[in-house]
C-alpha cells in the first residue's frame, strides 16, 4: 500500500531558490551535534542523524543510486514501519480536530 | 485622511470577523471603512466573549496544521513547488525604462504636491498616492502578482545616473540596516501625522531621498537597494509571495502563490530579523493604540522614563521579543524532530513562510481602504492641485469576506509553505511534521495576540506631542 518512492526524489526547492537538500551537495544545511550526543553518520555524506531509521530513509532518498541492497531494504523497512506510526499520527490527528470542532461548537452553543 | 495606523489594526480585525463567522455564522462586518471610523465598529458585532475569540482564532490555525499533516506524499508536495511556466516580457528593457520614468515623475510630484499642494489629505496628490496609491495599491500588487518595485524604485532610477564611490559594504552588517531602516520608518509613521499633514509627508520623502541616495551612492546601486534599504527589502520579501517572480536564470516563472517561500532563500539570521520584523511592526502598530500600552507608558513615565524615548523603546523590546521567540522555537524544533540540522539552518528555512501571513494582514487591511480611496486616487492623479471632495468609495458589507479570506489565505499559505519546506529538508515524514511544532505554537499565539490586540479598545496614543 505505501510503497516508498522507487527513486531518490530531489527534494522540493523552490523555481529559483538554490539546490535541493539531501542530495549530497552543499546546500546551505548547517548540522549541529551537541557533545555527548552519539549521532549516526551517513557513509555517503557524513551527515549526522539522530537514530538508524531516518539515516535509513535519508540514503533511500539521497542516495538512491549508490546504495546496496541491504541498504535498501533497510530503507524499505524504515519507510514502512514511518508509514505505520504516520497511520497512528494520523488518527491522533483526526481526534483532534473532531474535537476541536465539536469542542467549539459546544461552547459556542452555551455562551 | 484620518489613517492614524497604517498597517493592521483593521486587518487584525479581519480576524475577529474570521472567528465571528466561523463561530456564530453572522454576517460578519470588520472595519474596512477607513474615514475616522477606526473605533469600536468591529467590536459592536461580536457578541463573542474575548477568551473564546482567541481560542477559536488559535484553534483555526492549529486545525489548518493538523489538515496540512494529512499530505505526506513527497512527490506531490514537489509538484506544487516545481510546477510552473516561464514566460517573458516583450520589450524588457522599453518596460524597464518606462517604469523608472514613471517611478521618478511620482517623485517628484509627491515631492512638489506634498509641500505646495492642499493641505486638506484627501485632496493632497502626496497624501493619496503614497498611502492609497503606494502603501496600499502597489504593496498588494507585489504579493498579488510580482515585485515590481526593482523597476519602478524612483531612487534606484534616480542613483543609476549617479556617480558611484563603491566603496564596500561590510558585509558583516548583512541585513541589519535594513531591520534598523523599517523599525525607524515604522516609528516615524506611529509618532507623526503622516498622512494627515502633507508638509510632514514631503520631508519626511525629501529625508528617505537623502539617505538613499547618499547610501547608493557610497556603496553602489545594487548593494544599496539588495542589502540596506527597508522599503526594497519588504517589497522583495512580499515579492516571494507572489505567483510571478524570477527563476534561477533569471527568467520570468507562474508559479503557485507562496512557492518560493519554500526555498533556500535567506542568508543568515540577519535577514530573519528582518522577516520576524515585518510582522512585528504590524502587532507594533495595533498595539500602541491599547489602553494596555497606555498604562504601561504612564507606569513607566511615573518610574522616570524619558517620553521620548518610550515608543523607541517599546519597538525594539517588542521586536527583541518576537526575535527571541522564534530563535527559541528553531531552537525547539531541533529536539520535536528530532534532528541535528543546526538552529540556525531551521530558522532561516521556516521564516519566509511567515511573509505570507504578513501580506495575509496586509491584504485584509488595505484592500478595502485602497478601493474605499480610488476617487481620491484618480483626483489627485487628474487634478493634483485642486482642492476636491472625491468622497469615499463605500465597499459592499460582503466585502469583509475578502478580507476574512486574506488573513485566512495567508495563515493557509504559511502552513502549507512551512510543510513543504520540512519535508525538503528532512529525511523522516513524521520528522517533517514533528519539527513543526514549536513553530505552530508560535504562529497560534502570534494570532491570539493580535486578537487580544484588536479587542483591546481602540486609545489615543499617549506622550505624543
Amino acid at each position: 500500500m505505501t510503497e516508498p518512492p522507487s527513486s531518490g526524489s530531489p527534494g522540493a526547492t523552490g523555481a529559483a531558490d538554490g539546490p535541493s537538500p539531501d542530495s549530497g551537495r552543499p546546500d546551505g544545511i548547517a548540522y549541529e551535534v551537541p557533545p555527548g550526543a552519539t549521532p549516526t553518520e551517513c557513509e555517503y555524506c557524513g551527515r549526522p542523524f539522530d537514530s538508524e531509521g531516518l539515516l535509513a530513509l535519508h540514503r533511500g532518498r539521497a542516495h538512491a543510486s549508490a546504495i546496496t541492497d541491504e541498504e535498501r531494504t533497510a530503507y524499505e523497512e524504515a519507510y514502512e514501519a514511518e508509514s505505520g506510526r504516520l497511520g497512528r499520527f494520523r488518527l491522533k490527528a483526526l481526534a483532534v480536530l473532531v474535537l476541536l470542532y465539536f469542542g467549539l461548537l459546544m461552547v459556542y452553543a452555551v455562551v | 485622511m484620518d489613517r492614524r495606523r497604517t498597517p493592521t489594526v483593521a486587518a487584525v480585525r479581519a480576524v475577529t470577523a474570521v472567528v465571528a463567522a466561523l463561530a456564530v455564522a453572522i454576517a460578519a462586518r470588520p472595519v474596512l471603512a477607513h474615514g475616522g471610523s477606526l473605533g469600536g465598529a468591529a467590536r459592536e458585532s461580536l457578541s463573542v466573549p474575548t477568551w473564546l475569540m482567541l481560542a477559536t482564532g488559535g484553534a483555526v490555525v492549529g486545525a489548518s496544521f493538523l489538515l496540512a499533516t494529512f499530505a505526506t506524499d513527497r512527490s506531490a508536495l514537489d509538484w506544487l513547488v516545481e510546477s510552473g511556466r516561464r514566460f517573458a516580457l516583450p520589450a524588457p528593457a522599453a518596460l524597464r525604462w518606462a517604469a523608472g520614468a514613471l517611478g521618478v515623475v511620482a517623485l517628484v510630484g509627491i515631492v512638489v504636491t506634498g509641500f505646495v499642494g492642499p493641505s486638506d489629505p484627501l485632496s493632497n496628490p502626496a497624501v493619496v498616492i503614497v498611502w492609497a496609491g503606494w502603501w496600499a495599491g502597489f504593496a498588494m500588487s507585489t504579493y498579488l502578482v510580482g515585485n515590481a518595485w526593482p523597476a519602478l524604485n524612483p531612487w534606484r532610477a534616480i542613483a543609476e545616473v549617479l556617480p558611484d564611490v563603491g566603496r564596500e559594504y561590510r558585509w558583516t552588517l548583512g541585513a541589519w540596516p535594513s531591520v534598523a531602516g523599517l523599525l525607524v520608518l515604522v516609528w516615524i509613521e506611529v509618532v507623526s501625522p503622516l498622512a494627515d499633514e502633507p508638509r510632514v509627508l514631503a520631508v519626511t520623502v525629501l529625508g528617505y531621498s537623502v539617505v538613499t541616495l547618499a547610501g547608493a551612492v557610497v556603496y553602489g546601486t545594487d548593494t544599496w537597494f539588495r542589502e540596506a534599504d527597508p522599503v526594497s527589502r519588504v517589497f522583495r520579501y512580499y515579492g516571494a509571495v507572489a505567483p510571478v517572480g524570477r527563476a534561477a536564470d533569471g527568467s520570468f516563472a507562474l508559479r503557485f502563490p507562496g512557492a518560493a517561500l519554500t526555498g533556500d532563500r535567506l542568508d543568515g539570521v540577519d535577514e530573519v530579523a528582518f522577516v520576524v520584523a515585518v510582522l512585528w511592526v504590524t502587532t507594533f502598530d495595533g498595539f500602541v493604540a491599547t489602553p494596555g500600552w497606555q498604562w504601561l507608558a504612564r507606569s513607566l513615565v511615573d518610574l522616570g522614563y524619558p517620553t521620548a524615548a518610550l515608543y523607541p523603546g517599546a519597538m525594539v523590546v517588542g521586536f527583541g521579543a518576537f526575535f527571541g521567540v522564534y530563535l527559541l522555537a528553531s531552537r525547539l524544533a531541533r529536539r520535536t524532530a528530532p534532528t541535528y540540522i543546526a538552529s540556525e539552518t531551521l530558522a532561516r528555512r521556516f521564516a519566509p513562510p511567515l511573509l505570507a501571513i504578513a501580506a495575509g494582514y496586509h491584504v485584509a487591511h488595505f484592500l478595502g481602504y485602497f478601493l474605499s480611496l480610488t476617487p481620491a486616487l484618480v483626483a489627485a492623479v487628474t487634478a493634483p492641485l485642486a482642492t476636491v471632495n472625491p468622497g469615499l468609495v463605500v465597499v459592499p458589507g460582503w466585502f469583509g469576506g475578502v478580507a476574512i479570506a486574506g488573513v485566512l489565505g495567508g495563515h493557509l499559505l504559511a502552513i502549507i509553505a512551512a510543510h513543504v519546506t520540512a519535508f525538503d529538508i528532512f529525511p523522516g515524514r513524521l520528522q517533517a511534521i514533528r519539527s513543526q511544532y514549536p513553530f505552530i505554537a508560535v504562529m497560534i499565539c502570534y494570532t491570539m495576540a493580535s486578537l487580544w490586540i484588536v479587542t483591546r479598545p481602540d486609545v489615543p496614543l499617549p506622550y505624543l506631542p
